[in-house]
């Protein structure tokens, strides 16, 4: 499987059929029992700047304030202090939690602290975000919000971005292609191109018939990669 | 009504002790024996103990004792419990240790140790070291197993080496825990200071405390274990003050004070 760059991709699969495994494998976190994963052709050695990651859990640094969160990595690339700050307090913005720069995390809500996840991790400029069902822990409410905003931020600067997500609508309502696995041992099944226009709103999308094909034809495929788990 | 319950809540320690030393006063005073002095009688020798030169010199070597059997310990205990909490092997080689050496009294090495060490100042402060660095070992190494692996994670990827994690994400995310091994450790350290002091009698608190008992001056006694007792609070409120300062952003907001700080 090949990534190309600026592209929105997500990695949707039952559970446990190693989708998060295989973005820790991209971040260098994790080492494959087999195979190689390379970026820009080459093999992938440890974690790196160049791929950040975002996770469900938020990980964010606790003794730290939102503004100390998002300048950390700035500052670990050796980016000058007022520089960094001022950086980060424009992402602060850009996520929408102006007014929160001094909040610490246990303050925050799921949703904000996600937000701070986000923005801390855009601020080292990585060339791949990898986001690991980062929504995942969320309301319906302030997902739908966070997929919004999340959209419009990439729409900006097209990272590319890695995106592991067990809900159908999220992968295709945000996603160029979306990669579906299978059950242990978890290969790739399909790789579906989402052909829908972008700049992408989501009350357009859910009425729009193609939109919700690819959602049935997807929903479909994963019942029959599930389908093992019925069997006695 | 608010302000009366914060009144109280806030005068509740002071009234505990008062209660206390009513009891006390009342109880002495019921079996009237030399033994037992009253509440006063012994409140009413604490001065002429703090105003005599040599009684304070004993109980400010104490306090020095303390203060660098307690130093040192942290010192070396805090980076050993992280790394145990990091690495399957050292872990795996120091458990054991602590596990067998956690039950045994320290104050009871101290007559092997007065053989190596005499009973001077170098004997009662590993006596000391022993006690406080256990507490700060086990809290350290659980702190630092339970940081959470995304955080570490996200260091990395931040670009921060493995010896760069463990100062700067390791250390401030078990913090809280190390920090209540820590109080645990300085309680400790008094005690094992009154105990090494009451087995190599030379100087200090603890001597003048089993001086006075040989001696038959029971007022003395009482207000020595009154004046230990002070030390122990004032201690540990100073370092509840800085504790909480210290690990203000993982604190719940809670009302009930955990000291008398």
């Amino acid at each position: 499987m090949t990534i190309e760059d600026g592209a929105f991709v997500s990695i949707l699969g039952p559970s446990g059929c190693g989708k998060s495994t295989l973005l820790y494998i991209v971040g260098g976190f994790v080492n494959p029992t087999e195979g190689v994963a390379k970026m820009k052709g080459k093999a992938i050695a440890g974690p790196g700047p160049d791929r950040g990651p975002v996770f469900q859990e938020f990980a964010l640094f606790p003794w730290k304030s939102v503004l100390g969160n998002v300048m950390y990595g700035p500052r670990q690339q050796g980016v000058k202090h007022v520089e960094a700050e001022a950086q980060s307090r424009r992402l602060i913005e850009m996520v929408g939690l102006k007014g929160f720069e001094n909040f610490f995390p246990k303050e925050l809500s799921g949703g904000m602290k996600q937000r701070v996840a986000l923005a801390r991790t855009l601020a080292y400029h990585p060339a791949v975000l990898l986001m690991d069902e980062p929504f995942g822990a969320l309301d319906a409410h302030t997902r739908t919000r966070l997929q919004n905003d999340l959209l419009n931020i990439w729409e900006r600067d097209r990272k590319t971005v890695l995106f592991v997500t067990h809900s159908v609508d999220e992968a295709v309502f945000l996603s160029d292609k979306v990669v579906v696995m299978t059950r242990s041992p978890g290969r790739i099944k399909q790789v579906v191109d989402i052909d829908l226009p972008r700049p992408r709103r989501r009350a357009e999308l859910l009425l729009d018939p193609r939109y919700q094909k690819y959602v049935v034809d997807i929903e479909r495929m994963i019942d029959d990669t599930s389908e093992g788990e019925l069997r006695p | 009504m608010i302000l009366l319950r914060s009144l109280v809540s806030r005068s509740a320690p002071v009234l505990a002790c008062l209660g206390l030393l009513a009891i006390w006063q009342v109880a002495a005073l019921i079996l009237n024996t030399d033994s037992f002095p009253t509440a006063i009688e012994a409140i009413r020798a604490i001065p002429s103990i703090l105003g005599d030169k040599e009684s304070l010199i004993n109980i400010l070597a104490s306090l020095r004792r303390m203060a660098i059997g307690f130093s040192l310990a942290v010192i070396v205990s805090i980076p050993l419990g992280l790394m145990m909490g990091r690495s399957r092997v050292v872990a795996a080689f120091f458990n054991p240790l602590l596990m067998v050496t956690y039950p045994v009294p320290k104050a009871a090495l101290m007559p092997i140790i007065m053989l190596w060490l005499g009973v001077g100042d170098i004997a009662k402060m590993l006596v000391i070291f022993l006690g406080v660095s256990l507490p700060v070992i086990y809290h350290s190494f659980q702190g630092a197993k339970a940081v959470e692996e995304k955080m570490l994670w996200s260091g990395a990827a931040m670009g921060l080496s493995t010896a760069q994690r463990m100062i700067r994400i390791v250390l401030p995310a078990a913090l809280p825990e190390i920090l209540t091994g820590c109080r645990t450790g300085l309680v400790l350290a008094l005690i094992t200071m009154v105990t090494s002091e009451m087995i190599a009698r030379q100087s200090g608190a603890g001597n003048i405390l089993f001086n006075s008992l040989d001696m038959g001056q029971y007022d003395t006694v009482y207000a020595m274990i009154i004046i230990i007792g002070a030390m122990g609070i004032g201690v540990d409120a100073a370092f509840e003050k800085l504790r909480s300062r210290l690990v203000k952003w993982s604190e719940p907001g809670f009302d009930i004070p955990l000291s008398f700080a």
